[in-house]
C-alpha cells in the first residue's frame, strides 16, 4: 500500500485525556516500518472521509459525546468507511458511541452508530476509576494489556461478540456479572473494530495493540526494537502487583 | 459557653498535634492541626469565621500565587491584619488551621480546592470569592471539568457574596450564572482548550473571534473590567487579586500589578543538587506544563513526574502537552513515572534518558562536573514537594498538603 491514512475524529469533542497519543504512537510505529503515514484531523462539522485506513475516537464528557454522536450519525462517513473495511480504535466515550445504544445528555437511551453490538447504561454505582489490567482474548496482543479507566457508563456486549479481553484488576465494561467464561469482559474486538475503556493513550502503554491495528490494515510487520516503549509497557504490566 | 469552650479546646489540641508532627519530622503539621480541630469541633470552621472578612480563591491554576498577591495587597492597602494560606493546604483541614492561628485577624485570604469550594462558601460565608479558571486537572478525582462547573453553579445561588471571575473562561461564566453579584474581568478572550462545547447548552461554542459565542447567550454579559490581553498567567491573576482587594476596601497603588508579577514566585525554586544550582518549576497539569516549558532556557533539562493522588494518578495528560521546545535539548526523566515521560518524549523525537533519582538525573546531564552548563527542571506536585522537603532536611515528609 502506498500510504497509511489515520483519521482522528473530533479531537475538540473526543480528546479529554491524552487521546492524541494514539495517533502519535501509530505514526511512530508505522514510520519505523518505513510506512508512509498521513494523519487526517477531522474537526466537528467537517465531512468524515470514507477512504481512511484507521479511525480514532477518543474519550469525551457527556455533552461533547452527544454532539459527536449526532454528527457522526448524520455524516455516516465513519459507518461507510467501516463497511469498506477500515479499522477503528474507539476509546471510552468513543467505545460507547460505536455501540448499539447509550444514554444521551438527559439520560434517555438513544441509538449509537451500531458498528458493534454493545449497549451502554448509566447506573448509580460509583464511577469506574483506576488502573485497569486485562488479559487479552487474542494471544498475539501479549500477556497483559494495561490502561487507566475513568467512566460512569457500564457496557454490555452482545452474546456473540468477542471482548477485547478479560479483567484481571479494575472494572472494564463495568458489569458485575461475569460472562459464561466466568470472567468480567473488557472492551470489544469485532473484525477490525476495537472498543475499550482503557482510556487516553492506550496504544502508548500497549505497543502490541498499536501493531495489531496497523497489521489489520497492511498485513504483517517487521519487528521493531523500541526500548522506551518496551520498558514503559513492562513497567505498567508490573504495576499489577501493586 | 459550651461552644466557645469546645472551639478553644479544639484549637489548643490542634496546635499541640502540629508541634508533635513537626518534632517527629513529618512536615509542617498544618494539615494534622486542622484535622484535630475539626475532629474535636466539627463546627469549628463557621465559628472561626464569625465576624471576619473572608476571601476565597479557587480555580485549577494559580491559587497559591493569587492568594499570596491578595494577602499582600490587603496587608499593605488596609490597616487590618491579614491571615492567609501559606503552604497550599487548601481543603477543610488546612483552612481550619489558618483560621485558628490568629483568630483576631479581620481579613482572611484562603486558597480553596475546587471540590471543597461550595462547602467552604457555606461554612465561612465569604465576602468575596475569586474564580481564576477551570481546566482539566486530576480527572481521576474530579471526574470531568464540566462536573466541577455544574457543582459550582448549583451552589452559587445566593447574593451574600461577590464573585470576581475571569469571564474569558466559559466554565466560570456558566458557574456564576445564578449568583447575585459578579465582577467580570476580561483579558480580551483566549481560546479554552477544554471548552469546545457550551457548558450551559452543550452546543458547539463559536470561538472564531478568539472569544466565545453561543446561541444560548452564554458570555454576552459584558465585563466591568477590561484588562491587557498580553498578560501572562501570573499577570492575569494579579489583576483578579487587585479587583478583589478593591472590593474589600483596600487602597491599591497604581503600579502594584507590575510589582507583584515582577517577583511572582510562580512556584520556582533553586535547588542545590550534586553541586549544581537547578532552577526547578512546579507544574501540575497540561496548562501549567505548557507555561513552564515555554520558560525553560537551559539546554539540559530534568523532568520529574510522580502520579500520587495530588499529581493526578492518571498520566494520560502527558500526551496533551507539546514538547517541541525541548527538541535539540538533552533531557533526563526521573520520578516514579519517568518511563511514561521518556516514551512520550522519544515519540516526539527528543533526546531522552531516564535516571532513578533527581540527583542522578542531574549527574547524567553534568557528568558530575561542577560549573557545567545550567540545568533546569520541571517537577510534578509531589516531586517538587519531595525536593523541597529534602532541601529542608525533612525526611518522610508528608508535606503540608491534604491528601
Amino acid at each position: 500500500m502506498s500510504k497509511l491514512s489515520i483519521v482522528r475524529l473530533y479531537h475538540d469533542l473526543l480528546g479529554t485525556y491524552g487521546d492524541q497519543g494514539n495517533a502519535e504512537v501509530l505514526m511512530h510505529r508505522a514510520r519505523a516500518r518505513r510506512l508512509d503515514v498521513d494523519i487526517i484531523e477531522i474537526a466537528p462539522n467537517e465531512h468524515v472521509p470514507t477512504s481512511g485506513d484507521i479511525y480514532l475516537l477518543g474519550g469525551g464528557e457527556d455533552g461533547p459525546q452527544a454532539i459527536a454522536l449526532d454528527m457522526l450519525r448524520k455524516d455516516s462517513g465513519l459507518n461507510r468507511a467501516v463497511g469498506n473495511g477500515a479499522a477503528v480504535l474507539a476509546v471510552c466515550a468513543g467505545f460507547q458511541l460505536i455501540g448499539t445504544s447509550l444514554p444521551d445528555r438527559e439520560g434517555n437511551i438513544v441509538a449509537g452508530l451500531g458498528l458493534v453490538e454493545a449497549a451502554t447504561i448509566y447506573t448509580d454505582d460509583p464511577r469506574c476509576v483506576g488502573e485497569l489490567f486485562v488479559t487479552p482474548a487474542d494471544d498475539s496482543l501479549g500477556p497483559l494489556l494495561t490502561g487507566f479507566e475513568n467512566h460512569q457508563g457500564r457496557t454490555q456486549i452482545g452474546s456473540t461478540m468477542q471482548p477485547l479481553g478479560w479483567v484481571e484488576s479494575g472494572f472494564g465494561n463495568g458489569l458485575h456479572q461475569a460472562d459464561s467464561s466466568g470472567k468480567i469482559p473488557e472492551g470489544i474486538i469485532h473484525g477490525k473494530v476495537i472498543g475499550t475503556y482503557m482510556h487516553g493513550p492506550v496504544l502508548a502503554r500497549n505497543p502490541q495493540l498499536a501493531d495489531h491495528l496497523i497489521q489489520s490494515v497492511v498485513g504483517s510487520l517487521a519487528s521493531f526494537d523500541d526500548p522506551f516503549a518496551e520498558a514503559f509497557a513492562q513497567e505498567r504490566r508490573d504495576a499489577i502487583r501493586g | 459557653m459550651l461552644g466557645p469552650l469546645r472551639l478553644s479546646l479544639a484549637a489548643r489540641a490542634g496546635a499541640l498535634a502540629s508541634q508533635l508532627s513537626q518534632a517527629a519530622g513529618k512536615g509542617r503539621g498544618e494539615t494534622i492541626q486542622g484535622r484535630v480541630i475539626l475532629g474535636l469541633d466539627p463546627d469549628a470552621l463557621s465559628k472561626l469565621a464569625v465576624g471576619r472578612d473572608i476571601i476565597l480563591v479557587s480555580g485549577t491554576n494559580g491559587k497559591t500565587t493569587t492568594t499570596a498577591f491578595l494577602a499582600r495587597i490587603l496587608a499593605e492597602g488596609t490597616d487590618e491584619n491579614v491571615s492567609t494560606s501559606e503552604f497550599g493546604a487548601n481543603m477543610s483541614a488546612g483552612i481550619a488551621t489558618v483560621l485558628a492561628a490568629r483568630p483576631r485577624n479581620r481579613y482572611v485570604v484562603l486558597e480553596c480546592d475546587e471540590l471543597y469550594l461550595p462547602a467552604m462558601c457555606e461554612a465561612l460565608d465569604p465576602k468575596v470569592v475569586v474564580l481564576l479558571n477551570l481546566s482539566r486537572d486530576q480527572l481521576h478525582r474530579t471526574g470531568e471539568v464540566r462536573k466541577v462547573a455544574n457543582l459550582w453553579r448549583s451552589s452559587f445561588t445566593g447574593d451574600e457574596m461577590t464573585f470576581v471571575i475571569n469571564r474569558d473562561d466559559p466554565f466560570l461564566e456558566y458557574a456564576v450564572a445564578d449568583a447575585g453579584h459578579v465582577l467580570r474581568v476580561t483579558f480580551g478572550g483566549r481560546k479554552h482548550p477544554d471548552a469546545a462545547t457550551c457548558p450551559n447548552c452543550s452546543e458547539l461554542l463559536d470561538w472564531s473571534q478568539s472569544d466565545y459565542r453561543c446561541s444560548c447567550g452564554l458570555g454576552t454579559l459584558s465585563a466591568q473590567i477590561r484588562a491587557d490581553q498580553r498578560l501572562s498567567g501570573p499577570g492575569r491573576n494579579a489583576v483578579l487579586a487587585i479587583e478583589a482587594a478593591r472590593l474589600m476596601g483596600a487602597v491599591v497603588p497604581v503600579n502594584v500589578q507590575t510589582d507583584l508579577t515582577a517577583e511572582a514566585p510562580d512556584r520556582v525554586a533553586n535547588y542545590q543538587v550534586s553541586g549544581n544550582q537547578v532552577k526547578t518549576r512546579l507544574a501540575k497539569n497540561p496548562e501549567s506544563w505548557r507555561e513552564s516549558l515555554a520558560q525553560i532556557s537551559a539546554s539540559k533539562v530534568v523532568l520529574s513526574v510522580n502520579a500520587r493522588g495530588i499529581d493526578g494518578r492518571d498520566t494520560s495528560w502527558l500526551w496533551d502537552v507539546d514538547y517541541t521546545s525541548l527538541v535539540g535539548k538533552q533531557v533526563v526523566c526521573t520520578g516514579e513515572r519517568r518511563r511514561d515521560v521518556a516514551y512520550r518524549l522519544s515519540v516526539q523525537g527528543i533526546d531522552v534518558a531516564v535516571a532513578d533519582s533527581f540527583a542522578l538525573a542531574v549527574e547524567v546531564l553534568t557528568g558530575k562536573g561542577l560549573d557545567s552548563e545550567p540545568v533546569e527542571a520541571i517537577a510534578s506536585y509531589t516531586a517538587f514537594q519531595d525536593l523541597a522537603a529534602e532541601a529542608l532536611g525533612l525526611h518522610n515528609a508528608t508535606t503540608g498538603l491534604d491528601r
